[in-house]
C-alpha cells in the first residue's frame, strides 16, 4: 500500500509534482499516467526515498520507506533500467544489494531464475540488450519478495516479447495480493494490464478512477445520425433527454448532421421507427481510450494555464 | 512467482529462527540473513560495499598501478640517485635524503588510491546505480560510511605495502649505486613506512569525500589531479608568500613531509604535517557525508 498525501516538490521555477493525493491498494495494479514531464518520475523517487518532497508525504506500509527494517521487503522498485554498472556482471549487482539487507545469496538465484537471466548472470552488464537490463532492474525490485513494487516506464524501448513479460508479471504480482504501481506517458501502454488509472498533468491530479469506471466514462459516447427530417428528428429527441447538436465544426463534416449524447443507437433507431423517420445513418462514434487520455491531460494543462494567469 | 512462493513468504515472515543461514566464504560469514524480525544492519552495509568496491574493475588496476609506483619509482630514483650524489656538492650531500628518494612513489601512489576513493562513489553516479543502492539503503549516513571503511581496508594493506615495497626496492638500489642508504631498524624509516601508508590512506578517503560531493567522475577526476600534483608542483611559482603558504600548508603537502628524513625548515615537520592532511579529509568528509544525506539521489 502506498500513501501519498499533498505531495509537493517544486524545483526553482517549477512545480514538478503539486499537491498530490492518491493512494496504490494491494492486489492491484495502478497506472501512474501522464505526458512527458507530467511529475511521475518525480513523484515515485519521493515515494522511495530518493528526493526530499518540499511539501506533503509518501509513505509505503504505513510509514516512509527509510523506516522499514529491511527495506527491500517492504518495497521493490525499477527507476531506471539502465542503471548499472557495466563492467559488473548482473550476478554481483543483485548480490550487493541482497547483502546491503542480509537477504540470503540464494535470493539472487532465485530472481535472476524468474526473469530469465541464470544463464548470462555472471556476464558484466554493459553486454546486455535493453530488454536484459530491464529483466535485471526487475530481478533487483522483486529481491526482497515485496509487497508493493514501483515501477517506472517498465515498458519502455521493450519489445514485443518484453511487453507482454512485464504485464503478465504484474498481472500475476497483483493478484498475489501485491500492490504494483507502473508509470506510462502512454494509456495504450496500460489499457490492458491497469485495474486503476492515477492520471497527473503538470504535477497535478488529474484523474484517479478505476479502469472500468474510466472505459464505461469513454463509451457514453456520441451517435452521429444522418436524416433528410433533421429538424423535427431533433426535437423529437431531446423531447426523450437526448443531447442533439449538429455535426458542423466536426473536421470536414458537411454539417447536415446530428450528434446525440445520452441515448443509444438502438434507442435511436427505435424512435424513428415509431415516429416514421428515414434514417441514412445511425452510427455509433467510439473514443479511443488514448483519445480519451489525451483530452483529460489536455484540459489539465489548459486548466493550469489559466489557473496561472489569474 | 506462484502463490506456492508467497506462502512460503508468509510461513517465513512467522517462523524467521527455523532458517539457518549457510556458512559462506569470506571474512564477514557470520552475518545472519535479515529475517523478517531482522533487520538490515551496518554491517550488511559493509558487506554489499565490500562486493561493489571488489567487483568493480577499477579497483585491481589500481592496486596494481599503486604497487607499481611504489616500487618502480623508488628504483628509477634510487638508481639515478648513485650517479647525482657522486657528482654532488658537500652541502648537496647534506640535504641528500635517502629515505624519501624511496618513497618518491607516494606522489603517484596517493593520486591514484585517492582516484579509486572517487571512483567508489561517482561510479554509482554515472551508472545511475545509486538509485538502486539508495532504494535498499535509504539511510544514507550508513551507506557513506560503509564505504569508507571498506575503501580504507583496501587502501590501507595497499598504502602500507606500497610504501614498505618502496622502501626496501630503493633502498637496495641505492646501497649498490653507491649512495647513502638507511635501514629499516634507521631512525625514522618506519615512521616513514607506516606514515606514508597511512598518508594514502587518507588520500583515498579524500578521493571518496571529492566524490561524493562532485558526482561525477571526469570533474573528480581532474580535481584529484589537480589536488595532489598540479598544485603541490606549481606552488613555487606562486606569487610571494601563497608560495611559501601552500609548499607549506596544502594539505598533500604538509601530509607528504611523513616520508621525508631530511628536516627543510620551511616546511612542516613530518607528524604536524601528516596531521594536517588528516585534518583536511576529516572536515571534507564530513562536509561530504552531510551533503550526501541532505541531497536528492
Ligand atoms: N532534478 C531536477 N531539477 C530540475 N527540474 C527537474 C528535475 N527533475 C525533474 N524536473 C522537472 O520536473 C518536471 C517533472 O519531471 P518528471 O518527474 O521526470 O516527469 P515524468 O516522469 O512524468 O516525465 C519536468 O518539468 C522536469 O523538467
Ligand atoms: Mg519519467
Amino acid at each position: 500500500m502506498i500513501e501519498v498525501h499533498g505531495l509537493t516538490k517544486r524545483y526553482g521555477e517549477v512545480l514538478a509534482v503539486n499537491d498530490l493525493n492518491f493512494s496504490v491498494r494491494p492486489g492491484e495494479v495502478t497506472g501512474f499516467l501522464g505526458p512527458n514531464g507530467a511529475g511521475k518520475s518525480t513523484t515515485m523517487r519521493m515515494i522511495l526515498g530518493l528526493d526530499a518532497p518540499t511539501s506533503g508525504t509518501a509513505t509505503v506500509g504505513g510509514r516512509p520507506v527509510a523506516e522499514h527494517p529491511v527495506p527491500l521487503k517492504a518495497v521493490g522498485a525499477l527507476l531506471d533500467a539502465s542503471a548499472v554498472l557495466s563492467s559488473r556482471s548482473a550476478y554481483h549487482h543483485l548480490l550487493a544489494l541482497a547483502a546491503s539487507n542480509g537477504l540470503p545469496r540464494s535470493r539472487v538465484d532465485t530472481v535472476l531464475e524468474e526473469v530469465g537471466l541464470s544463464n548470462v548472470a555472471r556476464r558484466a552488464a554493459g553486454t546486455y540488450s535493453l530488454g536484459m537490463r530491464q529483466r535485471l532492474g526487475i530481478a533487483g525490485a522483486l529481491l526482497g519478495d515485496p509487497p508493493v513494487l514501483v515501477l517506472d516506464e517498465p515498458l519502455n524501448g521493450l519489445d514485443p516479447e518484453g511487453i507482454v513479460w512485464i504485464r503478465r508479471l504484474m498481472r500475476r504480482m497483483a493478484a498475489e495480493g501485491r500492490a504494483v504501481m507502473m508509470s506510462s506517458h502512454l494509456m495504450s501502454e496500460v489499457e490492458l494490464t491497469v485495474d486503476r488509472l492515477v492520471v497527473v498533468g503538470r504535477g497535478r491530479l488529474i484523474a484517479d478512477t478505476g479502469m472500468a469506471e474510466f472505459i464505461a466514462s469513454v463509451a457514453s459516447q456520441e451517435v452521429v445520425v444522418r436524416t433528410p427530417q433533421a429538424v423535427p428528428f431533433a426535437g423529437r429527441l431531446a423531447a426523450v433527454g437526448a443531447a442533439v447538436r449538429t455535426t458542423a465544426g466536426d473536421g470536414n463534416d458537411d454539417g447536415t448532421g446530428l450528434v446525440v449524447t445520452g441515448l443509444e443507437a438502438a434507442r435511436i433507431g427505435a424512435l424513428a421507427a415509431a415516429t416514421g423517420v428515414e434514417l441514412h445513418e445511425l452510427a455509433p462514434r467510439q473514443t479511443s481510450l488514448e483519445e480519451a487520455f489525451m483530452e483529460l491531460t489536455r484540459d489539465s494543462v489548459e486548466y493550469t494555464t489559466e489557473a496561472e494567469a489569474a | 512467482m506462484s502463490q506456492g512462493t508467497v506462502d512460503s513468504r508468509r510461513t517465513r515472515l512467522k517462523r524467521p529462527a527455523k532458517r539457518p543461514a549457510k556458512p559462506r566464504r569470506g571474512s564477514l560469514r557470520t552475518v545472519p540473513p535479515a529475517g523478517a524480525a531482522g533487520r538490515a544492519t551496518f554491517v550488511h552495509s559493509l558487506r554489499a560495499e565490500w562486493i561493489r568496491l571488489r567487483t568493480m574493475r577499477a579497483t585491481l588496476y589500481v592496486v596494481v598501478a599503486t604497487l607499481v609506483a611504489g616500487a618502480g619509482l623508488a628504483t628509477l630514483n634510487g638508481s639515478s640517485a648513485g650517479d647525482e650524489y657522486a657528482a654532488m656538492s658537500a652541502a648537496d650531500r647534506l640535504m641528500f635524503d635517502p629515505l624519501a628518494t624511496s618513497l618518491k612513489g607516494v606522489i603517484l601512489a596517493q593520486l591514484t588510491l585517492a582516484l579509486l576513493g572517487g571512483l567508489a562513489i561517482t561510479s554509482e553516479y554515472g551508472s545511475r546505480t545509486i538509485v538502486s543502492t539508495l532504494t535498499a539503503v535509504p539511510r544514507r549516513g550508513r551507506v557513506v560510511v560503509a564505504k569508507a571503511v571498506v575503501l580504507t581496508a583496501i587502501a590501507l594493506p595497499t598504502g602500507m605495502l606500497t610504501t614498505l615495497g618502496g622502501f626496501l626496492a630503493g633502498q637496495s638500489v641505492l646501497e649498490s649505486s653507491g649512495a647513502p642508504y638507511v635501514a629499516l631498524g634507521d631512525p625514522g624509516a618506519w615512521r616513514a613506512v607506516l606514515g606514508g601508508g597511512l598518508f594514502l590512506t587518507l588520500a583515498a578517503v579524500l578521493g571518496l569525500a571529492a566524490g561524493i560531493m562532485i558526482r561525477s567522475t571526469t570533474a573528480t577526476v581532474t580535481t584529484l589531479f589537480a589536488t595532489t600534483l598540479i598544485v603541490p608542483a606549481l606552488a613555487p611559482s606562486f606569487p610571494g608568500t601563497l608560495a611559501n603558504w601552500t609548499t607549506k600548508f596544502w594539505p598533500p603537502s604538509a601530509g607528504g613531509q611523513i616520508v621525508t628524513g631530511y628536516r627543510d625548515p620551511d616546511l612542516l615537520n613530518p607528524w604536524p604535517g601528516f596531521t594536517v592532511m588528516g585534518g583536511c579529509v576529516v572536515v571534507l568528509l564530513t562536509a561530504a557525508f552531510l551533503t550526501f544525506r541532505r541531497r536528492d539521489a
